[in-house]
């Protein structure tokens, strides 16, 4: 990870966009590490019973990998503050989904920039929408601080 | 229908202690394995140490929502401050709203996490979409 510039970053500004490819094994793991077992994840049989197409990926997946996107360009995660957005479509596996983000707004005072972002899928559908997140950059001691 | 009067029960996790096998399974399961040095847990880890309020919710016999048609709906995070190993954590997380929108059913969960030294950690608000059955 390289530290983001706060200086260097302008509003409207493209984030460099993720893409991740879904699978049964990743959803299983994910399931395993977050402790969310719950079986439309897990069993295609009762996911059908469900009334659903297959097994569907956790929401907060798709939004973690939105985190990556984040933190990869900020280079820390202590910076990010805030991360939200509405789980928009089901992501199932073999979809490929990326994740995209701008810069909506920046505030020198306070040193934090506001992103808007959104995840779609291999079909340009959106799986994650009302996208926001909002990072805070923290003053970096003086070089020539007297002591 | 969840009965709306279960509105306001609120559940509460056993402290947490992350552990830097929590972290790097979380990081390996999401595919996020960037290491600037210190390990700082990515941000929805909050979803790992805060998991057993969900589940608490989820499993309520006398809420009984039906989690077999349920749906994250959104998600909400604030991040008060990093989380790293050894941190021990406890979240709260309270049953705010049931609303209906057409034929389904919506339901608020508000979460709030905070340290040993009952300093805020994170806040989250989940909505979960019950489709009808």
């Amino acid at each position: 990870m390289t530290a983001q510039d706060f200086e260097s970053i302008n509003s409207g500004q493209a984030l460099p966009s993720l893409t991740k490819h879904i699978t049964v094994e990743q959803i299983r793991q994910y399931a395993e590490a977050s402790g969310d077992r719950n079986p439309i994840h897990l069993d295609e049989t009762f996911a059908r019973s469900a009334g659903l197409p297959g097994v569907i990926a956790h929401g907060m997946l798709t939004m973690a990998f939105a985190n990556q996107m984040l933190t990869d360009w900020l280079g820390d995660r202590s910076r990010l503050k805030r991360l939200q957005g509405r789980f928009a479509g089901m992501v199932l596996p073999g979809d490929d989904v990326t994740c995209s983000g701008s810069v909506a707004s920046k505030d020198e005072q306070t040193r934090r920039v506001v992103i808007n972002l959104v995840v779609t899928n291999q079909r340009g559908e959106k799986v994650l929408n009302k996208g926001v997140a909002e990072a805070e950059f923290s003053i970096q001691r003086s070089d020539n601080h007297a002591t | 229908m969840t009965d709306a009067r279960w509105v306001g029960r609120s559940y509460e996790t056993e402290p947490f202690v992350v552990t830097e096998q929590s972290i790097r399974d979380y990081m390996a399961a999401v595919g996020d394995v960037a290491d600037a040095g210190e390990l700082v847990a990515p941000p929805t880890y909050a979803m790992v140490y805060g998991f057993d309020a969900y589940w608490q919710l989820w499993t309520d016999q006398e809420v009984a929502l039906d989690v077999a048609h349920l749906v994250h709906g959104e998600q909400r995070f604030n991040f008060q401050r990093p989380v790293r190993a050894g941190d021990r954590l406890r979240t709260t997380g309270r049953l705010t709203a049931i609303n209906t929108r057409g034929d389904m059913e919506l339901v608020t969960f508000e979460l709030s996490a905070r340290d040993e030294k009952d300093r805020p950690v994170s806040d989250a608000t989940a909505l979960f979409i019950i489709r009808k059955a």
